[in-house]
Order: C-alpha cells, then structure tokens, then sequence
C-alpha cells in the first residue's frame, strides 16, 4: 500500500539545496539599499511634509514654476536630441565597416571600446579645456579673429552627449549587422529588390532591435547624466542637476522637491524602457547566421571617401580622453593650459589630493569584489533554479540599471540618516551605491554564461560522486571564469568614474577621484583636474587590457 | 552486477503525466534499452533511476535496497549523455580521474586505472589532450571511460550516440557493447532509434506516453509485437483493418475478412483470437512480389495489385502495391535484380505465408 503524499514530502526535504540562502540574502541586500531607498524617494514624491497625500506641494509645484518644469523640458530635449544624434553617426558608421573593406577595422573597433572606458562628465570637462572660455583651440583661434561659438550650454551638452554616446550605438549595431546573414540580402536580391530596398525591407527590420535598445541606452544614461550638464550647463538645469540642487540647497535642502524631480526621472525612463521593450518584443526575429554579409566591392574612390569619413568620426569619439592625457601633462595656471611639457599636474595631486586617488581604489575594489562575489552565486541561483520568486529578484536587480545615481544617492540618505542604522558621513555608503549600482553586470555576464553551460555537465560530475555544492566550485566556477572576469571588468569601468552618487554620499575626507575632478575644475584647477581624470582613465583602461591579455578574442566587450 | 527494481514509478510536470505507473525489473548484468518517440518519459525515468530527478510516486531499488533517499552522488552509478557532458576544462586525464578523485583513492592508484580504462576505449594516446581538440566520438569514448573506471553498479546511457554520425555511431555502439558485456555492467540504455536498441539490446522496453508498452528480448518485440504501436515502431509494418470471422479451420489458422474485401489466413499460434475487429500486421519483407517464392504452399495469402512507386536502395527493392482503392502495401525484395524490377503501373500478385501474419491488438 502506498502513501503518495507521505512519500513526496519526504522526497522534497531531500531534494532542497543550499540555494535559497543565497537568494534570500540577494532579496534582503536589494530591497534594503535599492527597493526601500526608490519607495522613499517615490513617497516622498507625493507626500507632503505633513505625511499626508500633497500632490500640490510636489508635482502641482513642478508644474507651476517654469523653473521646475523648464528643466523637464531641457531634460527631455536635450536626450531626444542625442539620441537621435547618436544613432545617426553610430548607425552609418556600422554600417561602412560591415559591408566596405575599411582598412583598419579592428583599429575602428577597438577605438569605439576605448572612448567608452572615460567616464561621461570627463568628456565634457575635456571640451571645456579645448572649446571654453579659456580653451586650447579658443586661444589659438583668438589672435585669428575667429571666434569659437560658445560651448556652455544646451549645444555644448548635445555634442559631448553624442560624442560620448554614439560609440554604444556603433558597437550594438555592429553586433546585429554580424548576425545577418548574407543569405537574407541575396535572397532579396535575387527576388528582384534593388540593394536600397533590401537594405530598407530586410537588413533594417532585422538590426533594428538592436538599434533601438541603444537607442534607449543612450536615452537612459543621458537623462541620468549629472556631470554634463554641470559642467556644461552654466546655468541650463536639467533634472539631475536640478535635483541635486535642490536636495544640496544651502539654504536647507528640500527633500520633497528633490524627491519629486527624481521620480519624474525614473518614470521618464521607465517609460522608455517599457516602450522599447514593447516593440522590441514584438519586432524581434530570430536569426540564424551561417556566413556574416560579405563586404561589398566599392570603386577606389568611394572606399577612400568612406574610409576618411569612418576616420574621422571614430577620430571624434577619442577627442576627449586625448585631450585630457596630453592637457595632464601641460603646465598651467589656473584654468590656461600652455603649450610645453610639465609634470606640475600630477605633482600637485600628489601633493594635496592622493587621498581621492586611494579612496577610489579602494571603495571601486571593495565594491567590485562584492559585486563578483555575490553576483555570481545570484547567477546560479537565478539561471539554475528558475522559478517566481527568482525572476521577481532578477527585475529587482535589473533596477540598479534604470535609476539614476541621483537618485539612488537622495534615496540611500534618506533612509541611512537616522538611527536605527546611520551609514552617511562613512565609506560605507559610498560602498553601499556603488555595490548596488554595478551589481547587475556580474549577474547579467554570469547568467548568460550559464546558459551556454551545459547542465548535463553538472549533472555528470554529481554522479561521479561530487556533491552539489562542491560541483559548483570545481566545475561551473571554473568554466564560468570569462563571465566573471568581464563581469568585473564592466563593474570596475563603471564604478570608478561614478559621480552623481559620490558627489551627494561623500563626507570630509572621503572624497573619491571623480569628486575631487570636479571641484578642481569648479575651483578652476584645471592641471589637477586633467591629471586626476588622466589616472581614472588609464585605471578603468587597465583591466579591460588585462581582460583581453587573459581571455583572448573570446572576451566580447558588452556595452 | 546489480538488478534494478523499478517499481510504479510516476511523475508528472505540472498537468503533464511523464511517466504513468512504470514498473520495470533489469536483470544483473544485461544491457536493457528503453525504446521510444521522443517526449515518451524514457529520459526522464533514466533520470529518476540516476537520481537526478525525484519521481512523484514509486521507488527504485538496486539489489532489493531502495535507493529513493541516496543522492545521486553517492549512488555510485555512471551516467553518459546525450551531449556527452565532457568537463571542457580538464584534460581527457583529468577527466577519467574525476571520480576516482571524487573517492579520495590514492594518486598512483588512480594513475594506474585511468590508463587502463583509456586503454579500453583506446584513447590511451591522447590522455594529456584537452577535450576542444577531440572529436564527438573521441569525447564520447572518454565520458565512456569516465563513467565505468569508478566501477559503477549501473551505467546509465542517454542517448549515448545520437550526436555521432551514422558510421561513428556503429562503431562507438560496438565499443559499448563490447565493454558492457566484458565487464558485465547492468546497463540501462534509452534510445529512439529502433535498428540501434535491436542492436545492442539483451531486452527492449517500448515506451509511449508515459508507459511501458511491451517488453521483451528484441527478436520478440520484432517478430511479436504486442499491439500496433509497438508493432509500426520496430521496423515498417502493413497494417490492415478486418473482422475475424471464423474460428480455426485447420490446425490454428483462423481467417479474417479485411476491409478491402479480400480474405487472409491467419496463423494463431498462440495469438489472442477473441472474434471481431482486429488489425493485421504484416512486415514488407514478409510479402514476395511475383513469382510465388519456392516454398510457397497452397495455403499463403495472395493477393493483386498494381505498383504505384519502386524504390530502389541497393540492397533491397520497395514496391507500393495499390491493392484496392486506398489501401497500399508495402513489400520488399531482397538481392533485387535490377533489370527484373517492375515498373510503376505494372500488375503485381502479393504472396505471404500465414506464420508472418500478425493480429495486433488496437492500441491502448
């Protein structure tokens, strides 16, 4: 006689791993430094001071102050505009190299990768040093009489947007173009379309999801970015800048305005997510590439105008990493850099700021290490062990993604400020930002990596007499090693220019290298700054040089 | 050498019924293969013997001891896969030597017997090769190797070949059962391919939706299917609708009246024969186009038609016979003579000897 309720029972309690420890730490780490910081800037949105629903005092106010509602405005068109900007130069440019015989098209990749290492605000700050007040090109051009248009402002902000953004949308785009067969061009060929048709009816239809999703990455990181337009802005409030403002004001902040312009900012974003994911979905083909489209065979002419043309652009997406390393390396005085050669710069910041310096290896290293540790065991909980509950801590994590750092930094002072957990005024909480911030890409990288892994191989080595737990460390740890380094790889980039957390979560002497860049430039130091954004660049290069030393081609740089 | 009970095993995947009340008994020491269609539940009762996956309701048992609560790691079974499951990061020698490592056994010692079970699937040469340099068959031989140098009390193969091409297919499934005999390893072996599972197999389960259909050594399953699943499965098989109408009226030969209107003898020998509809079962080779094949008695079933298609294949000739309208047979010439074909149109005349007919029972 068999008892089939008894026996399941005994058979789950068996069956049940280690695991959920693992994601029950991942859920109480996400909702303490992400959920609960969002809810409280969320709240905060449309409750008063009172605690009581108050629409009027928040977003009733945005609406009717041109003030507040300008910078919606600024914001809005400001990352329309570089997204569209960025797609226009990204778009062609992947498209020469994947079908003309561009000399040097490893060279064009690598130099997309590389103008992606330099964090977003040094950008700006680098075309300050060539194009403002007291710029290299402006004072050269002055004894010309030829005046430079001026470069604070919203245009000044769209070209340091599009210069920094469109390599992303290079590079995406040229990940979809590999993935197209030629097959699908020669059959509409054959089929009787002009090449202008196939392109429009069957190439572009198959690119553009991919198209798309960097357009709304640039969409997204634009609309978060703080340190262009502070940099740049002289006066044009965006959302972010005009949030930090009003959360910093020296006539005491005011959270609740804050609170409000952060929210708009991740429902704008939210949206666009929701509208890209929305077509995305629908407009997304599955593509089988056997033999990548082949390079056409242009007339001489046509390849050298192209070529040029490929050049130049790519020439434009280094502009500000080279001009920050050779300003660094320029003797200056205040903000006028002359012509010459000086090591006066970096003197200087080891003079009176390695503190900065340390404390960003140190808090991007501790972070980073977090980061790999948990993401990968995250990983293996969330690919391995499939089920609700793991899905809803995947979009948990995937959050870090679409907020922006300000508000994640306005979020983790209002909840840490009071007992009974105190974190600001410490490292801790720059830690905390970081950590949260970086954790999706080891969990993004180790994930996908899992899927490629075969379980079966688990599965072998556990009948061969290897528990579970032990498995994982001597088979999929190991095979997961390339995900975990480019995981890293990605987080460490990311973190260690990160600013518009920092600049709001720092305290005394824990100012990290980005915050010390950007009181040296408002302070108008501009050598320092040059050397100091010089260091960050070099450090975020490093790795991804190490990566490609220690893993070979196989490491594919995602954006 | 281990005898494995499979005793009322189900389970399900959601609403999904895999396995519906398998029972199954492999006797020590013989290569037993579950036969079926894909989706069938034979994979995932491998699985559950392995146990890698937990059944619903049931139990496993080796040598009468339950296993259900032995994790799979400390089952001591080997297990091959259908994707070979190689570890991609170690040597071929470290590979073998897993685990052996796995039991903690003394460094020497595993040196000694991961030559030896190379030497067995000769990989010998390639010990210090990494497994992206090798093959589908090399690293197929090598998970072989992996999974019986720990001495396993059961092998259990999925599918072992169906990544191989046909010719490394034969050769690695001779390796199999050349290795699986020598050291008398009670095996259980799940397979879709029917020439393969009568290859290899000393019993043959056929699966279907979850159950065991027949099981029985492969020249019976072949020559007796049970039912008309079984039966279309193993092999090509004519199948006839008809009534049997008569009890026997020589011998054990009953006659059954088919749909199509001509009447066939049918040798009971010892076959179910409750009167009423039934399907008959009869194997292409065992219908001979004219001439009537010597031997052929007064007594074979004949029948005529006209040819609709001729296959050629070398070694055998297929006829399509239309033998009224809408009903096809297929039959076979064996060593045919090319130039003595016959034509599409020709008129043809079927001969079949009572004994091969088979009454197959509806399916279930």
């Amino acid at each position: 006689m068999k008892v089939p309720g008894l026996r399941s029972v005994a058979r789950r309690r068996r069956h049940r791993d280690a695991w959920w420890v693992v994601s029950g730490v991942g859920f109480a780490i996400v909702l303490a430094f992400l959920v609960w910081p969002l809810c409280r800037v969320l709240a905060g949105s449309v409750l008063g001071e009172g605690g009581w629903l108050a629409f009027g005092e928040t977003y009733g106010r945005v609406a009717a102050h041109r003030y507040y509602w300008s910078s919606v405005l600024n914001s809005l068109g400001l990352s329309a505009a570089a997204t569209l900007g960025a797609v226009l130069l990204g778009t062609p440019l992947a498209l020469a190299l994947a079908r003309y015989p561009i000399p040097g098209a490893v060279l064009v990749r690598t130099a997309a990768n590389l103008a992606l290492l330099s964090p977003p605000f040094i950008g700006a700050y680098s075309w300050v040093v060539l194009l403002g007040r007291n710029g290299l090109v402006t004072r050269w051009l002055e004894p010309l009489g030829w005046g430079v248009p001026t470069i604070y402002g919203y245009r000044g902000i769209l070209l340091a947007f599009v210069v920094q953004y469109f390599p992303l949308v290079f590079l995406l785009v040229s990940g979809a173009l590999a993935a197209v067969d030629q097959s699908m061009e020669d059959a509409a060929l054959s089929l009787g379309s002009r090449p202008r048709q196939a392109f429009f009816g069957v190439i572009l239809p198959v690119i553009l999801p991919s198209l798309t999703a960097g357009a709304l990455l640039v969409f997204m990181a634009t609309m978060a970015d703080f340190g262009t337009p502070m940099v740049l802005g002289e006066g044009l409030r965006t959302l972010p800048t005009l949030m930090y403002g009003e959360f910093i004001n020296e006539l005491g902040g005011n959270p609740t305005m804050a609170s409000t312009l952060g929210s708009l900012l991740i429902l704008i974003n939210t949206a666009a997510l929701m509208g890209q994911r929305y077509f995305a979905f629908r407009k997304a083909y599955h593509v089988v590439c056997l033999r990548p489209l082949q390079p056409r065979r242009p007339s001489r002419l046509r390849l050298a105008l192209t070529s040029a043309a490929v050049y130049g652009v790519i020439a434009l997406a280094l502009v500000p990493a080279a001009t920050i390393l050779v300003s660094s390396f320029m003797p200056t005085r205040g903000p006028v850099m002359y012509l010459g050669l000086s090591l006066q710069s970096y003197a200087t910041v080891l003079h009176l700021v390695p503190r900065a310096v340390a404390n960003t290896f140190m808090l991007t290293g501790l972070a980073v290490a977090l980061d790999v540790g948990l993401g990968v065991l995250l990983a293996y909980c969330l690919a391995r062990r499939p089920s609700r509950t793991h899905a809803a801590l995947d979009a948990l994590i995937m959050l870090a993604y679409a907020i922006p750092g300000t508000v994640v930094g306005v979020g983790l002072i209002l909840v840490y400020n009071h007992p009974p957990i105190v974190l600001t005024g410490t490292w801790v909480i720059l830690l905390v930002s970081y950590f949260i911030r970086h954790l999706p890409y080891p969990v993004r990288a180790c994930a996908a990596m899992l899927q490629q892994i075969d379980v079966r191989v688990e599965e072998a080595s556990i009948s061969l007499g290897v528990p579970p737990f032990r498995t994982f460390w001597r088979v999929t740890a190991p095979l997961m090693f390339p995900a975990i380094v480019s995981g890293a790889t990605l987080a460490w980039i990311t973190t260690i220019g990160e600013l518009s957390s920092s600049i709001l979560l720092y305290s005394g002497p824990w100012a990290t290298t980005s915050v010390e860049i950007f009181t040296q430039v408002f302070s108008n130091h501009f050598g320092t700054a040059s050397a100091l954004a010089s260091i960050l660049i070099v450090a975020a290069a490093a790795p991804l040089f190490l990566m490609y030393r220690l893993l070979g081609q196989q490491a594919a740089m995602a954006p | 050498m281990t005898r494995v009970r499979i005793d009322g095993i189900v389970k399900r995947f959601g609403e999904a019924v895999a396995l519906n009340d398998v029972s199954l008994e492999l006797p020590p020491g013989e290569l037993f293969t579950l036969l079926g269609p894909s989706g069938c539940g034979k994979t995932t009762l491998l699985r559950i013997v392995a146990g890698l996956l937990p059944q619903d309701v049931g139990s496993v048992a080796f040598d009468g001891e339950p296993v259900d609560d032995v994790p799979p790691y400390r089952r001591n079974i080997g297990v091959v896969f259908q994707s070979y499951a190689i570890f991609p990061h170690l040597t071929v020698r470290r590979n073998i030597a897993y685990g052996l490592r796995a039991r903690r056994m003394a460094p020497e010692r595993v040196r000694a017997k991961v030559v030896e079970a190379a030497r067995m699937v000769q990989m010998e040469p390639l010990l210090d090769r990494m497994p992206a340099a090798l093959s589908g068959g090399q690293q197929q031989r090598v998970v072989l190797a992996r999974a019986l140098v720990i001495e396993p009390r059961l092998l259990l193969m999925d599918e072992p070949l169906s990544n191989l091409d046909a010719r490394l297919r034969v050769e690695i499934r001779t390796v199999i059962r050349r290795l699986q005999q020598a050291l008398g390893i009670t095996t259980l072996y799940v397979t879709h391919d029917q020439e393969e599972a009568l290859a290899i197999s000393d019993t043959i389960a056929v699966m279907d939706h979850g159950r065991v259909l027949q099981t029985g050594p492969p020249y019976e399953l072949y020559r007796a299917p049970r039912n008309r699943f079984v039966a279309e499965f193993l092999g090509g098989m004519n199948v006839l609708a008809g009534r049997l109408s008569r009890l026997p009226t020589s011998g054990d030969v009953v006659l059954v009246e088919t749909d199509f209107g001509a009447t066939w003898s049918v040798s009971v020998n010892g076959q179910a024969t409750g009167a009423g509809p039934v399907w008959l079962g009869i194997r292409p080779e065992s219908l001979r186009a004219e001439p009537p094949p010597p031997g052929a008695a007064a007594g074979w079933n004949q029948v005529a038609g006209t040819v609709t298609d001729v296959g050629y294949l070398g070694a055998v000739a297929r006829y399509q016979v239309e033998v009224a309208a809408g009903v096809s047979l297929t039959a076979e010439v064996h060593d045919p003579d090319f130039a003595a074909l016959r034509r599409v149109g020709d008129a043809v005349r079927l001969w079949c000897d009572p004994v091969k007919v088979r009454i197959l029972a509806p399916h279930p």
